[in-house]
């Protein structure tokens, strides 16, 4: 459709300038480098959001028609999805605001919707984040599987 | 503001306020928070030579709750008079023909408060044993301060039939409502947070954003509690969870004390200091209630850049670090049970 770069291309070489020019020129600035980190970070978020979003919408939106149990198609059109998915997301906010989640079963659910949204967001967000607590949980499983045994 | 601006515009306004001559020699920035701007001050002041930092206030403000530089200034004397450590606040400006906002000066003190730095630098390893009961002992003064004897009135309190728990929590509500977002992760917090919230027995005056990186930290441990402007009324276990929280630890997650120590210790330490008893769960409670917090004020700030009053690459990052704290709030409920 159109001449390449490509999107992703076209964002690494945004990342490559960042990275390779303007790095090593604003060294000496601290404000300055700390802000071109971030605008190199954020390109990260970016290059990992065109490689996740289509995959989330639709697991996104699988967990709401389980919670909500309606079973809904999810829009084709890109544009559509995403203004559906946020208009669900206003009525499940609806619905815990009124109570309709607090017995026992339906909070269960709920908040296992809630944690691997958010989940997903730490995957394009700061993947790094949820590598750190997993090692963290991992290393105090076998600390206390140790202890436990002995 | 060049720093010659402000050296050429300090020397009469500090010859005038210390009734004695004055010369500023030098002026550097010193790295600040992203809503005041401070500045390194060299003098001669009554043939004296000082060592100054010189706090002021930018023209954009951050939060609404923060303190003005005058009412910042009044707290640290009173922290001053109360023995707790801080750098002692000096002159006070409020005319604004000076250097175009109100400022004040305080003496600098040596020593590091860059978080990641008092976590990370091998230099510092003795001071790191020492801080977590430096700053229980710090956190024990701090919630002391006598408010009436020191005229803080000017200090904000929960609002009428709010205890600190439920004004932490309408402050959550108030942001999210000004920010129009419909936002599942924050309504099911804030619901729970209503649902579990504990009893709050005791209001004192808290420091608001006790946390290890303001904190100005050397070879020997902690050497002052700086960043006043979020001082209000509260209850001292909102102090000790928000000091726990996972963003101020700097990569040292299972240190759960800024990244510097283990939690029972800290508390137990307090408890010494203070003379009250602290209630573990309700510990618990605020550090959950400091990441809701925390989360939601990432999306004000973003929407400070979003909004186009202020474009800033910076703020708009803090939209996509919001998740982390949604995520920790979320654990912590977990641990706390759903």
């Amino acid at each position: 459709m159109y001449d390449r770069p490509a999107l992703e291309e076209l964002l690494a070489a945004v990342g490559i300038f960042l990275e390779k020019q303007i790095g090593p020129l604003v060294k000496d600035d601290p404000k300055l480098y700390y802000q071109t980190l971030i605008a190199y970070n954020l390109l990260k978020i970016a290059e990992r959001e065109l490689v996740w979003s289509d995959k989330h919408i639709h697991t996104q939106w699988e967990r709401l028609n389980n919670l909500l149990e309606i079973d809904m198609p999810l829009p084709t059109n890109a544009l559509e999805a995403r203004e559906a998915l946020e208009r669900r997301n206003e009525q499940l906010c609806e619905r815990i605001r009124t109570g309709e989640h607090d017995e026992q079963w339906p909070r269960t659910v709920l908040f296992a919707h809630l944690l691997a949204t958010t989940r997903e967001q730490l995957e394009v967000a700061n993947p790094k984040f949820l590598q750190v607590i997993s090692q963290e949980r991992a290393t105090r499983e076998l600390s206390t599987g140790i202890l436990g045994g002995g | 503001m060049t720093p010659e601006t402000i050296k050429s515009r300090l020397t009469p306004y500090l010859t005038e306020a210390s009734g004695a001559p004055a010369t500023v020699t030098s002026v550097q920035p010193l790295a600040g928070g992203a809503s005041r701007d401070m500045w390194l001050v060299e003098a001669t002041l009554n043939d004296k030579a000082e060592k100054l930092v010189l706090r002021r206030d930018l023209p954009t403000t951050m939060l609404e709750q923060a303190l003005t530089r005058e009412q910042e200034f009044k707290l640290m004397q009173a922290a001053d008079e109360s023995g707790v450590k801080v750098a002692k606040p000096r002159y006070l400006c409020t005319d604004t023909s000076v250097l175009d906002a109100p400022f004040f000066l305080m003496n600098y003190v040596e020593g590091i408060s860059i978080g990641r730095k008092v976590v990370q630098l091998p230099e510092l390893e003795t001071a790191r044993e020492k801080l977590p009961e430096q700053m229980a002992q710090q956190l024990a003064k701090i919630h002391q301060i006598d408010t009436i004897k020191h005229r803080l009135g000017f200090l904000p309190v929960p609002r009428l039939a709010h205890n600190p728990v439920q004004e932490a929590i309408q402050q959550g509500r108030d942001a999210l409502k000004k920010l129009n977002i419909d936002h599942p992760a924050f309504e099911f917090a804030l619901r729970w947070a209503e649902q579990h919230a504990p009893k709050s027995e005791r209001t004192t005056f808290v420091h608001g954003d006790f946390r290890i990186g303001n904190l100005i930290v050397n070879e020997q441990g902690l050497q002052a509690v700086a960043d006043w402007e979020f001082g209000h009324m509260g209850d001292p276990h909102e102090e000790l969870g928000y000091c726990c929280m996972r963003d101020w630890r700097f990569g040292m997650g299972k240190r759960r004390v800024g990244g510097v120590g283990d939690r029972e210790p800290f508390l137990s330490a307090y408890e010494r200091y203070s003379g009250t008893r602290v209630d573990r769960k309700t510990v618990d409670y605020w550090e959950f209630l400091g990441n809701l917090r925390w989360a939601i004020i990432c999306m004000s700030q973003a929407n400070r850049h979003l909004s186009g009053r202020e474009p800033n690459v910076e703020l708009a990052s803090l939209g996509r670090r919001s998740a982390e704290m949604q995520f920790e709030m979320l654990k912590l409920i977990e641990q706390m049970g759903i």
